[in-house]
């Protein structure tokens, strides 16, 4: 975009086309007050505060900067007298009825109408009018909202609506009257992203976890990465004398542009939580009592060496965090497999989708992958695919809402169930396919874009390889439209348009959600998936490319590094001696290459088998996590010795005989790797709670116990050690990770030997089936040809079962997640319950109305929650969040579609 | 020269010898009466029916040149802000009376009590319970 010159009170300026005078002002270090104008919110024009002189042509007028775009030759002056006249009588105006109230508001100290009245230097005002005294409103635990403070800026109502699609609130009555609140003053009743209380120029919005414990300026700020979902925002955590007190988030900082979901925002009362575990425990005659760590560490230390010279190291299971760091990550897996002498390590969402890792390697292989979330806002289209972004991962929704106000972008959902996604697309194609057609639907998007010719048919099939066959393999099982559209129950027409639109030039990012990922038909749909991107890529002009969603802060982080059976750090297959010979020449030892997981079997099938004696959890709550939970639970049974470290007594920890209390992530420093992966570095913002130990030095003092000392200081020397040993993750040695993070997947993409960041190599010209490695004399990256591959393995279908006539789905929740929401005492009182959502017509039938309890049993077991009827799921599915840990839905659960049955109990 | 010097401790001599004007105090026998506006002990205020005054606004902790008060609000029961805990510690106070002058809710006054030696350092620290005004008892 062109750049315009102008002058702003003297001073030379330059601004890009269509910036407003405010924004030029303020990139220029010019102060221009202002109250209703945001930066990532639409133009209103409403305080009157930012009024300046501009004189343009020759013609000297008072214009409102936030509404006047800067142009060429423009000079503006912001302190003019008559302008300081003329704000002056707008706070005037703006104060006549404010309650003043400055000593019990929260917001005193960084409250902007206090700021503005400061700088003006304005006293007691001219006007004497009743102070307005309506009530606080305190409806939910999270938000309190209070009238008379109000200033009517529309910020608040604007973000509701803009970034979180909600509209829950907005201005009532007429003039005088006026008030921002909900329909017909109903209690709040949404997303509770907090973006109204981040906005609020005033205190009219207060953050209740705070609850007058601290002024703002006793607040120590502290930015670091969210331990919730895979997005990675930033937020900056609010403390007070080794408190956490509450968190607010930054505009500049991170991927998220401020914006922040219920968990993020409110969901850290976990950390200071009084049922934190703060000391080691140990089972003394079957009771866990807590004892020193001296004593601890000997006796984990003791049994470990028992266990493994007596069965071997592989008789003891590892398992690794999803919420800890990388560094955690990288050393329990180094622990595990060079101390204790096992490869029989895994994590959660490793366990959940086996095929994932694989095809995400794949994906960056080809160029397939996005190299970030973020980008998405740039997108043209976006293709949500079984991915509830809604409640699984709310700020990229917030940027997919950017990329249709900015580009208007067009969505596609597709999805089982039929999810909430509010938006203003102007274009928007749902897709609400039967459970488990999803292959099929993505197959024929695939056929009908080569049939209606919307790609350059030569141009993939000369730069991708083994096209051909693929198609015509795709062909003789194509089905024909008529038919597909009655199986998946989406109507032809959409089908049609959601592949032209996909196949339309332009940016496409499509979103591959839990529901794709964890389906037990994954690696079809994903690679079905894969082979659309490809196909769109190779034979058009635009770029699609796939983000895959994982659940947890750093789900992708605990693979990458390594946390996984099969592969070394940086996903170096462990069967090839060259990829050992390179650890074991930078660990100095020797290492095994004794995977004892026959196909399907996982950690816990091992355990249960009698093989595993013992289990060393780091940071997982499995029995309710994994989705075979009995299974799990069984296997921690069996265990003769499971160590656990957590910091709290999960249900997983009080099966332990031995507990670490670990810090949380507000404790430590190290770094996440986001779903985009994109690696993001923590800040330490308090010392440890209590006895708590960050994992790392837990891992340490073990490894040095068992007489293998790691000599790490710090998570920093760890990290120092993963950039040189794991080639993806070479960025992290020299980029800046406090300003934007390392982007692995953009750095093999753009990655050269001049930049000093990532190579897409080790050593020597090492090849490997499906991931092929490229010689280290290449300094530019290249992607391989698309090799299509002909699907040999079956979807498994879904089994009709006559007892148990439902299928069961499960699912994310925007509210919790795991052990730490539901320690954090506000979110709970927010959302209490977990639901079982049942379709509406089924309900009829079954005789469940809204809030009935209901008994839930499938061939495993059996749970008692409340019904929610809707419409969200389909007719003969309901559907369990699993993020609330004390509703443990996946003890029903099987590793294929659990069959169900419900009734209606007290 | 000489005249002046004797003049004065002459002066000297008879003030010293006058058996009616005993200027030291036979402190604790005797006790000294501050005058109204000495800066003694804080005092923290009640309104008219006995709800503290004091609303954690916390200025009175920012503006102390000392640093010796802290308090932490919270919300009562009635969802009013109010100070849960509030500390002063005296040892380092120095009577200077910023925190009566910024407190917005006139809740905070430095009283007459000048009597604050103890052999326990812990009592210096003196928390809500001694310089809250008691409740008035109902008659
Ligand atoms: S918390 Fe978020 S969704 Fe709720 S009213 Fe505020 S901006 Fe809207
Ligand atoms: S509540 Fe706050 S953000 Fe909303 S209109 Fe009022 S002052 Fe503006
Ligand atoms: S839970 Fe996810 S979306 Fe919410 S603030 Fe944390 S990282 Fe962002
Ligand atoms: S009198 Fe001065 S030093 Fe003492 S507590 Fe008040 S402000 Fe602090
Ligand atoms: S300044 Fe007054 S109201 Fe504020 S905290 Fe101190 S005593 Fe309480
Ligand atoms: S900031 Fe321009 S009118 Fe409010």
């Amino acid at each position: 975009m062109s750049d315009i010159n102008l002058k702003i009170d003297g001073k030379n300026v330059t601004a890009t086309k269509g910036t407003n005078i405010f924004m030029a002002a303020k990139n220029n270090g010019i102060y221009i007050p202002g109250l209703c104008y945001h930066p990532k919110l639409t133009q209103y024009g409403g305080c009157r505060l930012c009024m300046v002189e501009v004189t343009e042509r020759g013609r000297t007028r008072h214009r409102f900067s936030c509404a006047q775009p800067v142009s060429e030759g423009m000079s503006v002056k912001t302190k003019t007298s008559e302008v300081d006249k003329y704000t002056k009588s707008v706070v005037e105006y703006l104060l006549a009825h404010h309650p003043l109230d400055c000593p019990t508001c929260d917001k005193s100290g960084e409250c902007g109408l206090q700021d503005i009245t400061h700088d003006l230097k304005l006293s007691a005002g001219r006007f004497k009018t009743v102070r307005l005294d309506a009530p606080m409103k305190r409806d939910n635990p999270l938000l309190e909202y209070n009238t008379n403070r109000c200033i009517l800026c529309g910020r608040c109502v604007k973000v509701c609506k803009e970034v979180e699609g909600v509209g829950a609130i907005d201005y009532q009555n007429r003039g005088i009257k006026t008030v921002i609140g909900t329909a017909f003053d109903k209690p709040l009743d949404c997303t509770f992203c907090g973006g109204c209380v981040s906005v609020c120029p005033t205190g009219s919005w207060q953050d209740r976890t705070l609850k007058f414990r601290a002024r703002p300026w006793e607040l120590k700020k502290t930015s670091t990465i969210c331990t919730y979902c895979a997005v990675g925002c930033t937020v900056v955590v609010n403390t007070k004398k080794n408190e956490v007190m509450r968190i607010t988030s930054d505009d500049d900082l991170g991927i998220n542009e401020g914006n922040l979901c219920v968990k993020g925002k409110f969901g850290h009362e976990f950390i200071n939580s009084s049922r934190r575990v703060k000391t080691p425990l140990m089972r003394k005659s079957g009771v866990l009592r807590p004892v020193t760590w001296e004593e601890a560490l000997n006796h984990v230390s003791k049994r470990f060496t028992e266990i493994a010279s007596e069965h071997g190291g592989k008789a003891i299971g590892g398992i690794g965090s999803e919420k800890c760091t990388n560094e955690d990550n990288y050393l329990f897996q180094k622990f595990c497999r060079t101390v204790l002498g096992t490869n029989n390590i895994d994590n959660i969402s490793n366990i959940k989708s086996p095929s994932l890792n694989r095809l995400v390697n794949e994906s960056v292989e080809y160029e397939i992958a996005a190299a970030s979330v973020e980008e998405i806002e740039k997108a043209d289209t976006l293709f949500f695919v079984g991915a509830d972004v809604a409640e699984a991962h709310p700020v990229i929704g917030s940027m997919t809402r950017k990329a249709i106000l900015a580009n208007n972008a067009k969505l596609i959902v597709a999805n089982a169930r039929n999810i909430e996604f509010n938006n203003s697309a102007k274009k928007e194609i749902r897709m609400q396919y039967s459970i488990g057609t999803q292959t099929q639907l993505i197959n024929t998007l695939s056929i009908l874009i080569l049939n209606g010719e919307l790609v350059n048919y030569k141009k993939v099939e000369t730069s991708t390889e083994n096209f051909k066959e693929w198609y015509s393999s795709l062909k003789k099982s194509d089905m024909g439209i008529r038919k597909v559209s009655t199986l998946t129950n989406v109507s032809e027409e959409v089908i049609k348009s959601a592949a032209e639109l996909l196949a339309k030039p332009g940016k496409c990012y499509i979103i591959c959600g839990k529901d794709i990922e964890e389906d037990p038909s994954a690696e079809n749909a994903i690679r079905a998936l894969m082979d659309l991107c490809a196909l769109i890529n190779a034979g058009g002009s635009d770029k699609v490319s796939l983000v895959f969603s994982r659940a947890n802060n750093n789900s992708q982080g605990v693979n990458d590094m390594g946390v996984v059976p099969d592969f070394l750090p940086g996903y170096l297959d462990i069967n090839d001696p060259a990829n050992r010979k390179k650890f074991e020449d930078s660990w100095r030892v020797t290492l095994s290459d004794d995977v004892s997981m026959e196909d399907s079997d996982n950690v816990f099938d091992l355990a249960s088998k009698g093989k595993i004696k013992a289990l060393y959890v780091m940071g997982e709550n499995p029995i309710v996590s994994y989705q075979n939970g009995k299974k799990a639970k069984a296997a921690f049974k069996k265990a003769d010795f499971v160590v656990v470290q957590d910091s709290f007594l999960t249900e997983t920890a009080q099966l332990a005989d031995v507990v670490f209390p670990a810090s949380t992530y507000a404790e430590k420093e190290g770094t996440f790797t986001n779903m985009g992966m994109t690696v993001q570095g923590l800040n330490k913002v308090i010392e440890p709670v209590g006895e708590s130990r960050p994992d790392w030095q837990i891992v340490c003092e073990l490894a040095k116990k068992m007489g293998h000392p790691f000599y790490y200081i710090s998570p920093k020397s760890i990290k120092d050690e993963i950039g040189k040993c794991v080639s993806i993750y070479e960025g992290i040695k020299n980029n800046n990770l406090k300003k934007d993070g390392s982007r692995w997947v953009a750095s093999v993409y753009d990655g050269n030997l001049e930049r000093d960041g990532f190579r897409w190599v080790s050593y020597d010209n090492l090849e490997r089936d499906g991931f092929r490695w490229v010689s280290s004399e290449y300094d530019k990256y290249e992607p391989l040809k698309y090799i299509f591959e002909i699907s040999k393995k079956r979807s498994p279908v879904i089994k009709k079962n006559r007892d148990y006539p439902f299928i069961l789905l499960t699912g994310y929740s925007l509210r919790h997640q795991g052990t730490y929401s539901r320690n954090s005492s506000s979110l709970v009182s927010l959302a209490s319950e977990c639901f079982i959502e049942i379709n509406a017509n089924n309900a009829r039938r079954t005789k469940i109305a809204d809030g009935d309890m209901v008994k839930i049993e499938s061939a495993q077991g059996k749970l008692k929650l409340k019904a929610k009827v809707t419409s969200r799921v389909p007719e003969g599915a309901v559907f369990v969040s699993e993020d609330y840990e004390w509703a443990p839905i996946n003890d029903l659960r099987v590793n294929e579609y659990t069959n169900v049955r419900i009734s209606k109990t007290r | 020269m000489i005249r002046p010097l004797i003049q004065g401790l002459a002066l000297t001599l008879k003030h010293f010898l006058n058996p009616f004007k005993v200027v030291t105090m036979q402190y604790p026998d005797e006790k000294w009466t501050p005058y109204p506006r000495f800066r003694g002990l804080h005092e923290l205020q009640r309104d008219e029916n006995g709800k503290e005054k004091c609303v954690a606004c916390g200025l009175c902790s920012t503006v102390c040149p000392a640093e010796c008060i802290e308090l932490e609000g919270d919300e009562n029961k009635k969802g009013e802000r109010f100070a849960k805990t509030y500390e002063i510690n005296m040892l380092r106070c120095i009577f200077c009376g910023y925190c009566e002058e910024v407190c917005p809710e006139e809740a905070i006054f430095l009283r007459q009590d000048y009597e604050l030696a103890s052999e326990n350092i812990k009592d210096h620290i003196y928390n809500k319970n001694k310089i809250l005004v008691p409740l008035k008892k109902k008659k």
